[in-house]
Order: structure tokens, then sequence, then C-alpha cells
């Protein structure tokens, strides 16, 4: 018995004396192993892109309410806030096209247009975006601007597109026939309603939208937006500053001296006066007689083109080069720190 | 056959002592034709030397830096301090600097670009249709008319205005690059210099970044480098002659240094290398290795002289003979570990791994040989120089040594030092590869240059810059609207990045081509629908224009082009993020007829130069300890002992990581030499007294006693050592090079722990643990010394 226990006593020290004499061999083995196998790696930090990237440029915006704006622009971007324009939210849009225009009934319902006859629709305030059926074309088929007047939505694009739906976006028909000329914005007062486009083209509506007459220009410049304040009283703008006044319902249009050799790429009535936005941040405003323009700026220093503007209780929100809050004067730019 | 290796080791030193006349004229004869060949030495940096051999991006930098821009880029601010820069003589200075920087020496004069350059252009629309011009060339613009013109032109360019125009108009940008190669920093930093310096004024600042004139400024310090090198030998010499208060005490270490010195410099230069002034800390370190070894020698030889060993020459023999071990040990394992750095594939840390290793090795001749012999002659009395004498004060120190290693403070001691380890061991950890801050971390932070990149990475996209190639499967794969889309989609995902302040490529010039053929028109501001409308857009945008205009973006037949990303910093962990979000990039959105290409530009460089940092990092310190444990267990015939001193060099390494991660100091290719050369510095002093506490076991088997024989012999030459090195060191805290401070202070850190683990820890151990290789045991006892003959 003693015996034993002192072979085992035996063995254990043998055992420890190994462990002893093998632990500078391990060591010797583990060094040779962590130089000649063991790599590091380095840990790299997640990024996490912004909702606004600093490349985004937008074409389209859309305010349905105070709070609730919308906004879509270059690769198939689609970004909402909900709170007036300070934090904006990335929805997804499935597509890389730019999207061109936006339009939206109310906080769940809109409907976007874009590049390669691309139309959007939600009925779930953006959390999902579908595809909706247009007419095949077999012509460049871009989409400018989609509007929305006494419940239907209406949509322009190139080669003479002038689109309509009466359900909400879900299926669209074409009004006019396609021709080689862009139709680049279109405005309803009522059963009135009027489209302009490319090379100063005209067109204008008295039944709601199923007939169109065209009107014949003097200017040949094309043009970009227009907007009624009622029936009678509009403005359409266009390129190298073109503006143009109506107050016979669109029969006949005045030339006012143009301002400024930019572009202007938007027209709305603004609750009492008319305002224009347009290249290299000009901002074009006057009194609704629309006689005396005056020329200014979006913002001291700001450079920025902008295709649209909307506005939502005291703030208006612009498209453009990049997406900006104008709110009493003060301007600050979606997804910018430094500016 | 321990007392056969002395006696041969013996009968050795007593030849080269009976020869010595031969033997010192032998050396200085050696001396001066070394010292010839190292006076040829140059002194200069190439940047081709920082490059990693084969690395897959600086072969991509190589192939297609001539075209899309290579590391050498520099930037030129002009700013205004009032109104903005469209004013006649601002843009008169645009025009000036531009013209006289073709002048500058290695410059690539097609490569010289800003608003006055021809290659900036605007793409409009006229009657005729569309054409591409020079913004501001040749001529500048007169009147107010062609002022707001040009105005105009600039903010609708989106390749102009933020690139190459502030966004606030107050500043604007001169980018030229260099022929890569053998440029000399110098030559074209002080031309440069003279141009920024005439541009200024006027209320205009100018400020100027970039790799030549980071290096630029690395040599302009030369001289302030060299002074303070001299400087701190200085201290060395007044420290050394304080202390020793004897002649040979301290002419001998200098001795040993100087030679070293120049037999490795002229080593190196016979071995085709180049000095680059930004480690002459480096030569600063092994010097001290040289000094510490004569050191050790003159304070054994003392202690025999004290203990009436007859003649100066038996006195001379007996230090050499006893330290012989000790001392080839040390200078081996620090060889070895320095030649290990050698495997990094980076031609500028091989070629300091080889000079080093050179370097290391002459200190067996410089030291080991040369000090005794000379020793010879010094006369065996004590004759002091001068009447301080600090000698009490080291007795004291190395009696708290003892103290502490004798009485229970020892546990202390080592609980401390293994608290210590571990805390810093996991702190190390925080050790950043790559720079850790922005700016250049070779110069401090308030210095002109860091202060002039702040400023202009503040105003404009960022002055680094990285290419990533999109290289065509096929000529005209650049026109695929497939390709051009997937880099769209590049850029934006990199600029997600915040480091990333902007990014340009064809991708971003046909849009701009197509808005104007549609009449200014944003909502055409976009690629072409096919191969051919591309190709068209292409065709506008180059007509006109220079062949070679395009080659920025793409080459003549559209196979390779480049995406260049703008960096606001180059420190490691943004290099790092980009570098792995080009990769998880390309490998989630694989695009059909083109691959992107990592890396070129500086950017590129400074990621494969950090890839391979640290994917050696651990190899190098790995291998560099095998090679120590390794050293150890041969020369003690004992495999514990190899672990044994790994204890200090862990610790030392730890803490000095520590320090670098606290301080903010990035593992790069500046700071790697001394780090990899420090991690066998450390366990010098710590052989010293090991050898001292087994040798004093030869003559009485008494451990308590050997270990403070060993404190006070051996331990008093470490202490010596460390304070007149670590009092030195401190003198680069003055240079105006960020890099040398930081190094300075690191070195000094590392002498102070090695030389308290010497004095402290190590003892404690051998007290504690009673290792066998040392002290010996019932099986293997130590043997007893047998009187060595001398005479």
């Amino acid at each position: 018995m003693l015996r034993r226990l002192r072979k085992y006593g035996g063995g254990a020290r043998g055992v420890v004396t190994l462990m002893t004499s093998s632990a500078p061999l391990v060591i010797v083995g583990g060094l040779l192993y962590a130089g000649l196998f063991v790599k590091a790696e380095a840990v790299v930090q997640k990024v996490e892109p912004p909702a606004i990237e600093r490349r985004d440029s937008f074409y389209g915006v859309a305010a349905p309410d105070e709070r609730t704006v919308w906004a879509v622009g270059a690769g198939g971007k689609i970004v909402r806030s909900e709170d007036g324009g300070h934090s904006w939210t990335r929805q997804p849009s499935g597509i890389d096209a730019n999207l061109q225009g936006i339009a939206a009934w109310d906080a769940q319902d809109a409907v976007a247009v874009g590049n390669d006859g691309i139309v959007l629709v939600t009925h779930d305030a953006g959390a999902s975006w579908t595809r909706a059926e247009v007419p095949s074309s077999g012509n460049p088929n871009k989409f400018f601007r989609v509007r929305l007047a006494n419940g239907a939505a209406w949509a322009v694009g190139e080669y003479g597109a002038l689109l309509r739906s009466d359900d909400r976006g879900a299926t669209w028909k074409r009004v006019l026939p396609e021709e080689d000329r862009a139709w680049n914005d279109v405005a309803f007062v009522g059963d009135a309603g009027w489209v302009v486009g490319e090379f100063g083209a005209l067109m204008k509506s008295a039944d709601g939208g199923a007939t169109w007459q065209a009107v014949e220009m003097a200017n040949k410049v094309s043009l970009m937006s227009v907007a009624f304040r009622d029936a009678d009283n509009g403005v359409a703008v266009g390129l190298a500053g073109t503006l143009l006044v109506t107050s016979d319902g669109g029969a006949s249009w005045q030339q006012v001296p143009a301002l400024t050799r930019e572009h202007l790429y938007s027209v709305v009535w603004d609750d009492g006066r008319w305002l224009a936005v347009g290249d290299k941040g000009v901002m074009a405003s006057a009194d609704a007689g629309a006689a005396q323009w005056q020329l200014g700026r979006v913002a001291e220093g700001d450079v920025s083109w902008r295709t649209q503007v909307a506005r939502a209780g005291s703030r208006y929100f612009l498209a453009g080069s990049n997406l900006a809050v104008l709110d009493d004067g003060a301007l600050s730019v979606a997804g910018h720190k430094r500016m | 056959m321990k007392n056969t290796t002395f006696g041969k080791v013996d009968a050795a030193f007593a030849f080269l002592i009976r020869f010595r006349a031969l033997v010192v004229a032998a050396v200085a004869v050696v001396t001066l034709a070394m010292g010839w060949q190292a006076s040829q030495i140059e002194v200069k940096t190439i940047f081709s030397d920082l490059l990693p051999r084969n690395h897959p991006y600086v072969e991509v930098n190589q192939r297609f830096s001539k075209t899309f821009g290579g590391s050498n880029m520099v930037s030129i601010m002009l700013e205004v301090e009032q109104g903005d820069i469209f004013d006649p003589v601002v843009l008169g200075k645009v025009q000036k600097l531009t013209v006289d920087l073709q002048q500058v020496e290695g410059v690539d004069t097609y490569q010289i670009i800003s608003l006055a350059s021809k290659k900036i252009k605007e793409v409009r629309a006229s009657t005729e249709g569309v054409e591409s011009r020079p913004l501001m060339w040749p001529d500048l613009p007169q009147g107010a008319g062609e002022l707001a013109a040009l105005k105009a032109a600039v903010l609708n360019n989106p390749l102009v205005y933020g690139p190459y125009v502030s966004t606030d108009l107050k500043a604007t940008l001169v980018t030229l690059d260099f022929s890569d190669g053998n440029m000399d920093y110098t030559r074209a930093f002080n031309q440069l210099m003279k141009l920024v310096g005439e541009a200024e004024g006027d209320g205009v600042k100018v400020r100027i970044v970039g790799e030549p004139v980071l290096y630029g400024w690395v040599n302009h310090y030369l001289q302030e480098t060299l002074t303070i090198f001299f400087a701190a030998v200085a201290a060395l010499v007044v420290l050394l002659c304080l202390i020793t208060r004897t002649w040979h005490g301290t002419v001998l270490p200098l001795l040993a240094g100087l030679v070293s010195a120049i037999w490795a410099l002229g080593a190196a230069r016979l071995m085709g290398f180049h000095l680059d002034p930004l480690v002459v800390v480096v030569a600063f370190l092994i010097t001290a290795q040289a000094i510490s070894n004569s050191v050790q020698l003159i304070a054994r030889f003392d202690d025999e002289t004290r203990q009436g060993t007859p003649s100066a020459a038996a006195a001379a023999r007996a230090s050499a003979r006893n330290l012989f071990k000790p001392s080839m040990l040390a200078i081996v394992a620090d060889a070895g570990c320095v030649l290990v750095v050698a495997l990094t594939p980076i031609p500028l840390l091989q070629k300091i791994s080889f000079i080093g290793t050179v370097w290391v090795l002459t200190i067996a001749v410089s030291a080991l040989v040369l000090t005794p012999v000379m020793l010879s002659w010094f006369g065996s009395r004590q004759r002091f120089i001068h009447p301080v004498n600090i000698n009490p004060l080291l007795m004291r120190i190395l009696g708290i040594c003892s103290a502490i290693v004798t009485t229970r403070w020892r546990y202390a001691v080592l609980g401390m030092a293994a608290a210590v380890f571990v805390v810093s061991g996991l702190y190390a950890f925080n050790l950043k590869v790559g720079d850790a801050n922005p700016g250049s971390p070779i110069l401090w932070p308030e210095s002109d240059y860091n202060r002039d990149a702040a400023e202009i990475n503040r105003q404009f996209q960022g002055s680094d810059r990285m290419f990533v190639v999109v290289a065509g499967k096929e000529p005209g794969a650049l026109r695929e609207p497939e390709v051009l889309s997937s880099m769209t989609r590049f850029q934006k995902y990199m600029e997600a990045q915040p480091e990333v302040g902007g990014s340009i490529s064809l991708a971003d010039i046909l849009p701009q081509v197509n808005r104007v053929l549609r009449e200014g028109n944003p909502m055409y501001q976009e690629l072409g629908k096919s191969t051919e409308e591309n190709a068209e857009l292409m065709y506008m945008f180059v007509s006109g224009s220079d062949p070679g205009d395009m080659d920025r973006y793409a080459d003549a037949d559209a196979k390779n082009g480049a995406v260049t990303l703008f960096f606001r910093d180059h420190q490691g962990e943004t290099i790092r993020t980009a570098v792995a979000r080009v990769r998880d990039y390309v490998a989630e959105h694989p695009v059909k007829g083109a691959e992107y290409l990592l890396a070129g530009g500086l950017v590129g460089v400074l990621a494969a130069v950090n890839e391979v940092i640290l994917a050696g990092q651990i190899e190098a310190i790995a291998l560099a300890l095998l090679v120590l444990v390794v050293c150890c267990t041969i020369t003690y015939r004992s495999t514990v002992a190899g672990v044994f001193f790994m204890i200090p060099v862990l610790l030392s390494n730890t803490i000095t990581f520590s320090y670098m991660a606290w301080q903010g100091i990035g593992m790069n290719i500046n700071t790697l030499p001394v780090v990899a050369l420090g991690i066998g510095l450390g366990v010098d002093y710590t052989f010293y007294i090991v050898d001292g506490i087994r040798e004093n076991l030869h003559r009485a088997h008494n451990v308590e006693r050997a270990i403070v024989n060993a404190l006070m012999g051996p331990g008093k030459g470490v202490l010596i050592t460390a304070m007149t090195l670590i009092t030195s060191v401190v003198l680069w805290h003055f240079s105006s090079l960020r890099l040398q401070a930081d190094m300075g202070v690191l070195i000094a850190l590392w002498l102070f722990i090695s030389a308290f683990s010497a004095l402290f820890i190590m003892p404690a151990l051998v007290y504690v643990f009673r290792p066998e290789f040392i002290v010996g045991s019932k099986r293997r006892p130590i043997e007893q010394a047998e009187p060595v003959l001398v005479g």
C-alpha cells in the first residue's frame, strides 16, 4: 500500500518534472507558431451611410402636411421627414434610375416618377414602393414631374408624354400622342389645365384635361414650369431667365424682361406672391399682379441649382443639387454638417 | 568544461593584450578606412524605400501613378483674407505660380493643375455646338465682365467648384505631381518654398502640403538633428566623466560607440545603402549598446584593480574574461533580434536591419576587444580627475536594491511587476498601426506643415489621395453604362465615410457634359443610356483639348480608368476602414466587364505599408523573442534560461507599447525601426546581473550574498549606463521633429525599464524561484571555480 502510494508519488513527481521542463518548449513552439502563422487582423469600424449623402441631388419634393416631407432624386433615392425637415429617413425604392418628381395626396399615399418610364406608388407612407404599369413606349420615356389635380395624378415627360391616373397611381393612360418634344410641367385650376414644354410649347385644356389645344407662342425658349393662382392668372418660367405672365387663362402671354440669364426651373403661387427658383441659387418673386419682379437669392452665398420648391406651414423645402429647408430666411442643407 | 572555455577566452585576451599596439593599430587602420567610406554616405529620404515589395497596391500604384497621380502629390492653397479669389491680383498670383512651378525640379509638367492651367475646362454649348475650353488659359480675365463670367463658370462646374475653388470662394488650390523615382526632396522643397514665398502677400496667404514638402521639412531640420546628436554625445561625455571620475571611464565608452558607428556607417556605404535622416535616433540606440558594454568592462576593471590585481593588464584580462559570456550573449541576441526586422518586406526597414545588425556586431570589436586592450594601458592606481563624488549616491541606490531583494519587499516588487505587466499588456492592444492622429506624426501638431494641412483639409475635400483603378477587360469598357453607373454608386458608397472628403471619376464628368448638351438642364445630369451615347459625351469633353488631358480619368482607349478618393487625413484607422469598404463593395457588387484594383496614390501606398506592418507585427515580435530564447537556451544549456530572460523583454515591450498607445504614437514606418530594435535591447542589463550572480556562486554557495554582490558589482555598471544614457536621450525632446522627440522618450523609457528590471525585478525573481541554471541543484551543482592563474 505504502509502496504503491510512493509509486504514485513518483509518477506525479515525474509528471510535474515533465511539465516544468516542457513548458519552455511549449513557449518556444508557441512563439515559432505565432511568428510564422498568426497574422493580426485589423478591426474595421462600420460606416452607416446617412439617409442623405453628400453626392445626392434631388429633383422633386412634396409636403402633404406641415410635418411630412418627401423628396426624390438621383440614383432612385427617396427620403422622408416626419418632423418638418429636421431629420430624414431613407426609403427603399428598389431602383437605381433617377427619380424626377413626386406628389402626395396625404401622408400615406404618394406617387413618384422618373427615368426609364418608372412610376412608383406607395399607400403606406413609403414603407413600400411598388412599380405602376405605364403605357409602353419605344422612345426614351423619362418622366419629369407628377402633379395632382381634382383627385387625378398627371405625369409629364419626354416624347410628348402626358399621362393620367384616376386610381391613385395604380394604372396610367396616355392623354396626348407621342411626339418628339418633352413636356416639362402641368398645372390645373378646376377644369382649366396647362402643360408647358420644350421650345416654348404650351397647351391648354378647358375640360379637366380630356382635350388639349396648342397656344401660339412668340417665345421659343423651353419652358420648365407653370403655375396659376386662379383660372385666369398664371406664370410660366423657363431657361435663360424666361418669365411669361398671363391674365386671360393662358390664351395670351406677356414676356417679362429677363431679370437674369440663369435658368428658372420652378414657379409656385405662394399664398399671395409668385416664387420662382432656378440655377445658381437664384430666386425671383413678384406680387399677385406679376408685373414687378424682384431677383434675389434663396440665401446669401448659396449657389445650388433648385428644380422644385414646396411649402408646408412656414417652411420651404427645396429640391436641387442638395435638399434644403428655408425657415424664416435661414437656409439649412439636409445632410451637410459643414455649411 | 566551463573552466576550459574560460581558459581559452583568457588565453585569447592575454594574446590580444600582449600585442596590444598591433591590435590598436589594426583597429585604427580599419576605422580610418571605414571612416573615409562613412564620410561619403548620403543622408536622404527615398520614398520608394518606404514601399513594400511585391505588394499588390504598390504594383497598381507603380503601374498607374504616371496617369492617375502618384504619392508625391503636392497641394498649394492660395487663400484671401478679404473678399473672394475672383480678383485680378489673386488670379495673377495663381497664374504666375502655375507657370513657375514648371521649372521646379522633377515636377511632372502635365500634372500641374490650377484655375490657370489648360487642364481645367468648362464645357459649354454655343451656336456652333458644344466646345470645351480652358477656364483661365492662356489669359487672365480682363475687366469686371470677364471676372463675373469666370466666377459663373466656376460655380457651374462641380469639377472646379469644390475640388479647386473652396465653397466659400475664399481659397483656390494648385496641385502638382512629381515623377516618382529618385527625386531630390531637398532641391524640390527649396524651389517650392521660394515660389510660395513669392506668391505670399497682398492679402493672400499661401499654404503647402504633400509628401515631398514633408520630407523637405525633415531634411530642412537635418542640421538641427545633427546638432542634437552631438549635444547628446557631449552630454554623455560630461555625465560619464562626472560619474566615473576617471579618464578611461570617460573616453573608452565613447571610443567604443564611435568606432562602432564608423564601422557600421562605412559598412552601410559599402553595401550601397544611404541613411534616412529620420532614423538617426536609431543610431543612438545602438551606440547606447556599445557604451553599455564598455562601461561594464570598465566597472569590472575598476573593481579588479581595487581588489588588488597586480597589473592593469591582468585586471583588463580578468574583466574581459569574466564579462565575455554575458557581453557576447547580449551582442549575438541583439544582432539576431535586429536581423529579424529584415523579414518585413519594406526596403527601408531591411536596410536599417542590415546596418543595425552589422552595427551591433561591431560592438564585439569596439567594446569587447578594444576596451580591455586600451584599459591595459591605464595605470592600476585610481586617479580621480575631479573632486565631485557621486559614488555614495550610486551605492545608496544599489543598497536599496539589495535591501528590497533580501527582505519581504521582494514580493511587493514582483507583485507590482506582475500587475504592471498584465495592465500594460492589455492596454498595449490599443496601439494603432499607421498614423494615430491627423496631420503628420513626424512634425509637431503646431508646426507650419501640420497647420497648413489642417487648413487645406478644412477648406477642400482633402489633400491625401487614393485612386482605385477600374480596369476594363476590353478597350471601351469605360463607356459601358453598367461600368460607369457602378463607379457612381461606388463613389457614393465610399463617400459615406466621414474622412473621405470627396471623389472624382469619369462618371462625374459625363453627366456634366450631358447636362450642357441638354441646354444646361440639371434633369439631364446623368450618364448616357448607351455605350454610344457615353462615347459621344466623352468625345465632346476631349474635343479641342490636348491628348492626355483625359488621362487623369481614363486612358485613351477607355480601357482603364480611376476613381480618385480625397481623404482629409491618413490615420491608420481611416485608411483601414476605406480599404475594407472598397473590398466589401467590390465583393458585393461585381460588375461585368471591369474590376476594381486597389490602390494607388499616397493613401494607397500607405495602406500597403500599414497592411505589411500589421501582418508582420506579430511575426517580428515573436521571432525576435524566439531568437532571444534560443540564444539564452544555448548559452546556459537550459530551456528555463530562455524563458527567464523573456520576462524583462516582455515587460519593457508591453510598457513601451502602452506608452505609445497612450501618447497616440502609431506603429508606422518611422517608429517601427526603433520599436523593432528595442525588442532585444532590454535584456543585456539582466545578462550582466545574472552572470554576476552565477559568478559569485562559483566562489561561495550563498544565494543571498551572491545577489547582493552582483548588484554592487555589475549593478553599478547598469546604473551608470542607464543614468548617463537616459539623461542624454532627453535632449532629443528639443527636436523640431516630433518623431525624434517621441523616439527619444521611447528609448529613455526602454532603458529605464530595462535597468529597473535588471536591478529590482530579476534579482527578486532569482531569489524567489531559484532557477536551476543560475543557482544550480543537487543534480547539477554549480562548479566551484578553481583559482585561475594570473600572470
